[in-house]
Formats: C-alpha cells, structure tokens, sequence
C-alpha cells in the first residue's frame, strides 16, 4: 500500500517527501522517521549486517531508536526516533572545511556501507547536518543493497560537494553561493566553465567535473543502454571510484584571500582590553540571567562572545557573513572540540530564503528559530549605517529572531562609526542613543543597560514585548 | 554579392558554428544516464589505479612496519560514541 499524505497523523516535516523509502514527521513535538513497507529489506539488512551499528559507533550517522509509536500513515513497517539536530543548517551556510568535512562524511559512510554489501542511493549534502560539532549523514533510509554496476549517488556527490569544493578552492570562496542558486548541486558543465585552466587539468577534477561533464552531455540521452555498462563496474572500481574522489577532495586546499573581518579581532586598535574584559563580563552575566537553550550570534565574526554561551554547553549558532571568518571559527572549534558551536555563513541584509519545491523545502532563518537569545554585537551600525537600514525594521525583525536580545550601541562618536559615515552623508539623525531606545522599545522592552568600559558603547539587554 | 549579404552569409555560418554540437532540448536528457555510463567507462582504470595503491601500500608498510592504513579513516579520525 502506498501511503498517501491524506491520511497523516501529525506534521510531515518539509523537504522530505521524495523518498518512497519513508519521511520524517513531528509528532507531539517529537521528530519521527517512519520507514515504509517497500523499504523493509533494506532497512532490515541494514540493521541486520551490523552497519546501522557500526555507523553509529564511529559517530558517522545520527544516532536513531526504533520506537513503539503511531505511525505516521499506512503502508508503514517501522517508526525511528532519531536524535535531534540541535539546529538545522544548508550547504550554501557551510564554509568550505564544513562542506569538505561532510563530502568525507558521505565517503566515509559509503566506503564502510560497502564492507556491510549495501551501499547510499543518495549523496545529497542535505543529508548531512552538524551534530555534536561534526557532520554527520542523517538519512537513515539512504542504504539499499549493494547489487552491482556504478554507483546511483556519484553524479550528486560530484554536484553537491566536488563541484562546490573545487570552485571555491580553486577560483573564489563565493562560487559556494551557488548552492543556493541549484538546490540539487552545481550542474558539472556550469563548474567546467567556472573552472580555473590549471584546475580543469587536474587530474581529478579532469576527470570527475570535466570528463563526467562531457559524458553527460554526450549520453544524456542513452538512458536505454545504461543496463549494457551495468556489468562494467565492479565491486573493485567503486572501491577505486571512491578513493579517487577522497584523493581530490582531499587535495583541494581552503581557499585563501583577503578578508577585512577574520583579522577584525586580531588587530582590535578599537578594542581596548579594558573595553573586550567589559563586554565579555556584561554577556556572561546577560547569560546568567536569560538561562538560555539557544543561542544565536549575529555578526559573530570568529565567534570569540559565542564562545561564551558554547562553553556553557548551549547549542550555539555564530553567524556571519564572511566565508573567511566562518572558516576560521569552524576550524578552531573542531580543534577545541566545541561540540555546541556551529559557526555558518549568513549575510542578514539577504538572509537564507525558503527555496526549493513550493518554496517549502529548506526553510529561511526565521523559520529555524526563534532562538531564545540573540547576541547582536557590534553589528546595528553596519545595517543602520552602512546598509539604510531603519533601526525600526532592525529591531523587528531582531524580534523574530530571538525571545530576548543583546544588542550593543555604538555611538556616531565611535571610530568605527566614523569611518562609515567618512564615505556617505550623514542622512542618519535618528541614529543617537535616544533614537535606537525608542526604535527597539515598539518590539522590546528594555532589561538591563550597561556601559562598555573606555568606551561610549552600550550594551542592553532586551526581552521581546 | 553586396556587403548586406556578405554580413548576412557571414552571420549564418556564425550561427551555424554556434549552434553545432548542442545538445537538444533540456527536458529529456538525463545527466544520470551520462554519469552512470561515465563511471563504467572509467571503472577499469580506477579499480586498476586502486589495486597498484594498496599493493604498494603493503610493500612500503613490510619495510616501515606498519600496517597499511585504511582507506577508510586514515586523515579523517571519527569520533566514536564512547567520547561522545
């Protein structure tokens, strides 16, 4: 029997009505997977052969109970709980070592499938989402039988992470934004284009972008020959297949470039001591006081204030809109072991939008929260300023973002504040102290207010009227 | 022939090169065909290329003692569950 979404019992979660194989359902604010009855001898073999196991034991797919619940439509054989992720993000948020640590995630757990006789029908980046500080494949439905001929994933796998990998490594760190253009991974005659000339002669990318791109164009139409070629790739040439695109991904070095805001910290001749001691202290006792479950940093640069709340243990999201300083949190927290810090890419004045089929299938921002503090450090004057924001719109839509809010003022009297105006005219007379109270006081009402030491910052803290 | 149909003679064969070697209409073609044959194609080489990496890993691990690495996890330490 088919199951069909007519007869639901609780909410289908979007983006995950593809896959005959089963979806995933809220229910009773419990996140569900039901796998259906065509799936059951792959998911019993899965579990069976000792690799649903396994996986779980190297920390390579989310951890998942099977449960004695309802589910969620007929035709159904079995209902997961998986873990919760503690904040849902998209490959077009990752910075490039987050991306490349999920291509090896996705080789890792299809290498390791292969030893277990099946092997991932998918390798969609959207598979894969941070858990605990490191990716990790959340498609529990994705195992079939190994059976023999090529493998059904490699053409995603090169879209969604080889093509992404090698345009940002080899040409620019923003051709990551793609992503958010081709839900279903860079087309590979598009990155055979944007490809560097010495790129394109890379032995792995001549191949798995260039070459692939070729074949594609040229038996695009051959989909009735395909069973002839089945027997031409064995069980050997998928072990090669694999290793080969490890090798590639691996050799493809993070990009490098100028960013004015990775050495923003570093170079702080805006920060005294005195002044990053002061506002250190003022969001740790704000963090006292809020208690809170969730925490988002906005701006966070290299996330040195989220760090406050991640060493708490409150899962912590550090946006920003710079790749570079992405990259830098990310490697650092992997380093440290952070597993309550996820550092993403976020411009604010164009956040994430909802994309994909009926525009329901990766949610925007807002649809991901709302977070129970947002940090907003050292960040109104950009969009207030710098972007013609109005600090009416930005505390709006601050508050729904967050329950309650840090934000800090910084005053036209302020060197960075001044360096902003150095280049436009001063068409900003409500941006005085009196202004941005009175902006933030229609959504917010005002909980704390401190001064930022050798400075004339000020910190607020703010709960959502 | 006036230059109106040297310019035009001209522009056909331009859009003639242009257009040569396209592929037709999107809405048909199946890049997952083109990457499955693909794979067949380069399967000999890769299985090939992999058997020569793991046999000369085997010979570099006799006079350097260790054991060949796994292809799986080696560079990429995963984490497992009993630190988690």
């Amino acid at each position: 029997v088919t199951p069909s979404p007519e007869d639901l019992v609780g909410e289908p979660v979007a983006g995950s009505f593809r896959d005959p194989a089963g979806f995933v359902f809220r229910s009773g604010g419990v996140l569900y997977r039901q796998v259906n009855e065509v799936h059951r001898d792959a998911y019993d073999q899965f579990v069976a052969s000792g690799l649903a196991q396994r996986l779980q034991a190297e920390a390579t797919i989310i951890p998942f109970e099977e449960v004695d619940v309802e589910a969620a439509t007929v035709g159904a054989y079995k209902v997961l709980r998986p873990h919760e992720i503690d904040f849902v993000s998209y490959p077009y948020e990752w910075s490039f070592s987050q991306l490349r640590d999920a291509a090896l995630v996705t080789l890792d757990v299809q290498s390791v499938a292969l030893d277990h006789g099946m092997s991932l029908r998918d390798a969609s980046a959207y598979n894969v989402q941070f858990h605990q500080g490191r990716p990790v494949v959340i498609d529990t439905l994705s195992f079939d039988a190994r059976g023999e001929g090529p493998w059904p994933a490699y053409r995603q796998f090169c879209s969604h992470f080889l093509a992404p990998l090698a345009l940002m490594s080899t040409r620019d760190v923003r051709l990551g934004q793609l992503l958010r253009e081709h839900i279903d991974g860079i087309p590979l005659d598009l990155t055979a284009r944007l490809l560097p000339r010495r790129a394109r002669l890379r032995p792995g990318l001549a191949m798995h972008v260039v070459a692939h791109a070729r074949s594609q164009r040229r038996h695009g139409s051959d989909g009735e020959q395909m069973e002839t070629y089945r027997k031409r790739f064995s069980d050997s040439s998928l072990r090669g297949l694999l290793d080969s695109l490890r090798s590639v991904i691996r050799s493809l070095a993070a990009p490098r470039g100028d960013s004015a805001w990775r050495d923003y910290y570093d170079e702080a001749s805006h920060y005294s001591d005195d002044a990053s001691a002061s506002k250190e202290s003022a969001i740790d006792s704000f963090l006292d006081q809020v208690a809170p479950a969730t925490v988002w940093d906005l701006g966070a640069n290299t996330a040195r204030f989220s760090r406050l709340a991640s060493r708490r243990g409150i899962p912590t999201v550090a946006f920003d809109l710079d790749p570079y300083a992405v990259e830098a949190a990310y490697v650092s927290a992997r380093e440290r072991d952070d597993r309550h810090l996820l550092p993403l890419v976020l411009d604010l004045t164009n956040p994430s939008p909802a994309i994909g089929w009926a525009n329901a299938e990766r949610m925007t921002i807002t649809d991901r929260g709302p977070a129970d503090l947002v940090l907003s450090l050292a960040l109104v004057h950009h969009l207030a300023i710098g972007n013609n924001v109005p600090l009416r719109m930005i505390s709006e839509y601050l508050a729904s973002l967050g329950r309650y809010l840090a934000v800090e003022f910084v005053p036209k009297d302020d060197v960075r504040v001044r360096q902003l105006l150095s280049s436009r005219d001063d068409i900003f007379p409500d941006y005085t102290r009196e202004g941005f109270e009175g902006a933030l006081s229609s959504s917010f009402e005002i909980v704390r207010r401190e001064p930022v030491a050798s400075s004339t910052r000020l910190l607020y803290l703010l709960r959502k009227r | 022939m006036g230059n109106r149909d040297r310019i035009f003679v001209v522009a056909m064969v331009v859009l003639a090169c242009l257009t040569i070697g396209l592929p037709s209409a999107g809405a048909y073609i199946d890049p997952g065909a083109g990457s499955f044959i693909f794979q067949a194609v380069v399967g000999g080489v890769l299985a090939a290329g992999f058997a020569i990496k793991v046999f000369w890993r085997r010979i570099v691990s006799v006079f350097t003692g260790k054991r060949p690495s796994d292809t799986t996890t080696d560079e990429h330490p995963t984490r497992t569950t009993s630190d988690v």
